[in-house]
């Protein structure tokens, strides 16, 4: 069976985000892999484990620094890894989603995954776009995913705790939001033996399908309010609320 | 004295009984010999004559349990005087009118002179006295009033054997032994006498008075004391009484290193053709000397009472898990189970909760008498653990992942490192641009938790007023790698050490100063093995100088304040770091009070070796909260209506104690410093007025 794990590389936000211009610094900003995609990654892997098959890892290096992740993601169980050079950091997801399509169809997969949705445009588009280019079914929110005879079993996790469960024939493309189990550790000598030996397959990016979107400012938000601390007794202190509250006209 | 036919009997007896001990001790040192490579030892006779001092003087075992150990030693040095009252009772046997009573006067041959004889007799008379006193001390503390601490809980993973029971039938079958063996070598000798009592002979003689001379008896009594030798010296090799043998070679090849340095995750000399994974997971991935350590083990128990994790009803014991490896090697090496080496240690030694249990604060290993490491076997079976892929507790892979990507465990990015410094009234040097006098490693806790970071900026404050030259390295700074490494990530550690490397190399400066003990432990001790060569200091020391060169000097005395102080393990056990934090509150003129747990003794906070990135937090009384409770009991017995201050000089004690004094409910009795705040009253450093900015 041929799996297929579509990822994406974003920027960090452990830092605070620096803003040049109208869009991210991309120059002074970590990238990071998005953390759905750790999820799908690990769904991928639980499912090669069960039923067998290749898992491919594939992504769209914006500033040349994706190896790193696709080591990481070999030493976690994936067989192969392919990266579409497009060395451009501010790529939005419509881009990136075309590219990765147009390097998946070669795969012939049978099942292809991606996470949910990422932090640095929370459009959760790649997924179905990516099923739109293959022609493919797609159900996202997805917590677990098993494959038998050509079909897959798929958990789907809707708002207020209530959870559905398809049968898919594949192939089709999963929008994974957890995997059935916690993503497993890599430890560092593996992904540092794996980026001596593994292999990258590298594609360059082919076809046009950029959102026609344009940033016309990015700021961070500004502060605004304050929290005032209220000192004193229980007694005082909820004399000062009730007094805050009627000057509120809340009371 | 005896017969030809009784002679002939004893030869062959002999003989086997020492055929029946070469197969025990070549068995025990084929075993250890298919450990795999130890660190390289030096001067390997020198240390075992010391070793051989240390436990003729019986040094080791007075660390802990002081009366107990003064029995050990009636016993050792009893057992020692049997070796030659062995060998002379021997003689009596096969020579002809040998005889030692009365001096030897009866002796046909020209032997030793009496007085060297008489004091012989005495000798060997009052140690069995001492010895059956001994014995029976032990017997009773076993089996009568049954010592808990010679107990495990329920929680802790046992040999099946272990748990029928067998170390207390081995200790009944030596304690049996002595007691017919000492009781019969007595008699024997009281039968010889024939002549009145022997002055040099007290014990023997008050025999005598009462069973009388008897030709038979001495064949008798001879026949018990010698039969139980022979049988019981090969036995001996079977049981945990290896330990009589076994722990002076062990503590002669103990590990000779420093503390703080551990043993590589591979060794180092790789046997060629021979691939070694990292870590352990069978009995004989350990190092050759840590499977000695389970044959000079005799089950004790001291490393279990100092054990921070065993204290906290964890399923961890340091010594079941050298017990474990004891029964484990014997049942595959004398019994019939060979197969049972090839099950992984966290099925046979030690359950997988008590490996992630430990907090490698040492106390196993410094108390030990024989030498051995558990810790560095837990640390080997998690580094294995992580390279099989076994699940781990998910705040410690959030901890790792963070580590590996930001190279801080709190998921912060790298720019933040140095935001307090920013936040500083003065500049603080970068010193990966500019010289520095001082570089100052400041770790992960002290740069990003905010209940930290008035003590960092503190101690950045009193570097400044002193003209310390100082700076940090800001976002090139990594974590040091001290806990990842004792979590058992040994490729996430080395990837840190680079670069921490690479940092030191931009950076231009004298020596290192930090304010965390776990980074100046492996900064001190393990990168010096990756070429990392400096002068490393904690800022405890640092800070005594300052003073001492008149630096710094003392403003406002704090004898308002009653204060104790622990001793972080990776400053003060690890590293000897004693004296500094010690000095500095005799300057800053405090009330001291030495908790009962100091210095070498001192009880961990829990926090180490990646305990404090734990998701679960286990219930149960934490060690932090026991040792506030510590220090609220020694200040009791020293009440006065001081302040009552709890010192530390670690980030993490910080977080930990402060945590403890609140979960004990014990705020506004005891309160937690860093003894930089301290310092900064007595100096007269304070904080600047906080800006008015954030109130409407």
């Amino acid at each position: 069976m041929n799996i297929v794990v579509a990822i994406k590389h974003i920027p960090s936000i452990a830092d605070d985000l620096p803003v040049s211009g109208n869009n991210v610094d991309f120059d002074s900003v970590d990238f990071v892999l998005n953390e759905f995609d750790e999820q799908s990654i690990e769904q991928a892997v639980l499912v090669k484990e069960a039923v067998g098959g290749t898992v491919t890892v594939v992504g769209v290096d914006l500033i040349e620094e994706l190896d790193n992740i696709l080591h990481l993601a070999i030493a976690k169980g994936a067989d192969k890894a392919v990266k579409v050079t497009a060395d451009e950091p501010g790529a939005d997801s419509h881009m990136q989603a075309k590219w990765l399509s147009e390097a998946i169809k070669g795969l012939s997969p049978d099942i292809v995954f991606a996470g949910v949705q990422a932090s640095n445009d929370l459009d959760g588009q790649i997924g179905p776009m990516i099923a739109a280019h293959l022609d493919m079914p797609y159900i996202g929110g997805v917590s677990s995913v098993e494959v038998a005879d050509g079909t897959a079993t798929v958990n789907k996790e809707f708002a207020g705790g209530v959870g559905a469960k398809y049968s898919v024939s594949l192939p089709m493309v999963v929008g994974v939001q957890a995997a059935a189990k916690p993503p497993r550790y890599a430890p560092i000598s593996k992904v540092r033996q794996v980026a001596q030996t593994a292999t990258i397959d590298t594609v360059e990016p082919s076809g046009d399908a950029s959102s026609g979107l344009t940033f016309k400012k990015m700021a961070p938000p500004v502060a605004t309010g304050h929290a005032e601390m209220i000192d004193g007794s229980p007694k005082e202190v909820a004399a000062k609320i009730v007094e805050l509250l009627k000057s509120k006209g809340l009371a | 004295m005896l017969t030809t036919v009784e002679k002939i009997i004893f030869i062959l007896a002999a003989l086997t009984s020492v055929g029946f001990t070469y197969h025990g001790f070549k068995t025990i040192v084929d075993s250890i010999r298919k450990g795999r490579p130890a660190p390289e030892l030096k001067d390997i006779p020198g240390s075992l004559v010391k070793a051989g001092v240390a436990v003729l003087f019986q040094q080791t075992i007075f660390k802990a349990r002081k009366v107990l150990s003064a029995i050990h030693m009636g016993l050792f040095f009893g057992l020692i005087t049997y070796a030659f009252v062995n060998l002379t009772d021997a003689l009596e046997g096969l020579i002809p009118g040998f005889d030692l009573v009365y001096g030897g006067k009866n002796i046909p041959f020209k032997f030793l002179p009496a007085g060297v004889i008489n004091t012989f007799n005495l000798i060997a008379d009052v140690m069995s006295g001492i010895l059956l006193f001994a014995i029976i001390v032990m017997f009773v503390r076993r089996f009568i009033t049954k010592d808990k601490a010679l107990t495990f809980r329920d929680n802790i993973l046992l040999n099946p054997k272990v748990l029928a029971g067998a170390q207390a039938r081995d200790s009944l079958i030596v304690d049996v032994f002595v007691v017919m063996h000492v009781g019969a070598r007595l008699l024997s000798q009281a039968y010889r006498l024939n002549e009145g009592p022997d002055p040099f002979m007290p014990i023997a003689s008050f025999l005598n008075s009462m069973v009388g001379s008897s030709e038979v008896g001495v064949h008798v009594a001879w026949w018990v004391s010698l039969g139980w030798v022979m049988f019981i010296i090969p036995y001996l090799s079977r049981s945990k009484h290896t330990h009589f043998f076994m722990s002076p070679i062990n503590l002669g090849l103990a590990k000779q290193n420093p503390r703080g340095q551990l043993d590589p995750a591979v060794p180092l000399k790789v046997i060629e053709g021979t691939r070694f994974d990292p870590g352990a997971k069978h009995v004989h991935d350990l190092a050759w000397t840590r499977v000695l350590d389970a044959y000079a083990c005799v089950q004790c128990n001291r490393c279990q009472d100092v054990c921070p994790a065993n204290f906290y009803q964890r399923p961890l014991s340091p010594s079941a898990l050298e017990v474990n490896k004891r029964y484990l090697l014997k049942e595959a090496t004398f019994g019939s189970h060979p197969e049972k080496l090839l099950l992984p240690l966290t099925e046979t030694v030690i359950s997988p909760e008590a490996v992630w249990s430990c907090t490698t604060c040492y106390a196993c290993v410094r108390v030990c008498p024989v030498g051995n490491e558990p810790m560095a076997d837990i640390v080997d079976i998690r580094r294995r653990m992580l390279i099989d892929g076994y699940e781990i507790d998910s705040g410690v892979q959030n901890a790792l992942q963070s580590l590996a990507t930001n190279g801080n465990w709190m998921s912060k990015g790298k720019r933040l490192r140095g935001k307090w410094a920013k936040e500083m009234e003065f500049p603080v040097k970068d010193a990966t641009a500019e010289p520095v006098d001082h570089l100052w490693f400041v770790g992960d806790t002290a740069s990003f938790d905010e209940r930290v970071i008035p003590n960092t900026k503190m101690v950045a404050r009193i570097f400044n007023q002193a003209g310390l030259d100082f700076g940090i390295m800001y976002k090139e700074e990594s974590n040091a790698g001290n806990d990842v490494r004792r979590v058992g990530e040994e490729g996430l550690f080395e990837q840190l050490v680079e670069q921490n490397m690479a940092a030191f190399g931009k950076s231009q400066f004298q020596r290192i100063v930090t304010t965390d003990p776990h980074s100046f432990n492996t900064l001190k001790n393990e990168y010096p093995q990756f070429g990392g060569q400096w002068e490393v200091k904690h800022y405890t020391v640092t800070l005594l100088r300052l003073f001492e060169e008149g630096k710094l000097t003392v403003k406002n005395k704090l004898s308002n304040y009653k204060v104790t102080f622990h001793d972080p393990c990776y400053l003060g056990r690890y590293n000897g770091g004693f004296t500094a934090p010690r000095k500095l509150l005799e300057l800053l003129g405090v009330e001291f009070h030495e908790m009962p747990r100091n210095c070498e003794n001192s009880f961990c906070c829990g926090a180490g070796g990646g305990q404090i990135w734990m998701g679960k937090v286990a219930p149960g009384e934490r060690p932090a909260e026991n040792r506030i409770k510590e220090a609220l009991t020694t200040f009791e017995s020293n009440a006065s209506d001081k302040k009552q201050l709890f010192i530390v000089t670690c980030p993490k004690d910080m977080i930990m104690y402060s945590d403890a004094v609140k979960t004990t409910g014990n705020e506004g009795r005891i309160e937690v410093r860093d003894i930089i705040q301290l310092i900064a009253e007595a100096v007269g450093v304070e904080e600047p007025a906080v800006a008015e900015a954030v109130a409407a």
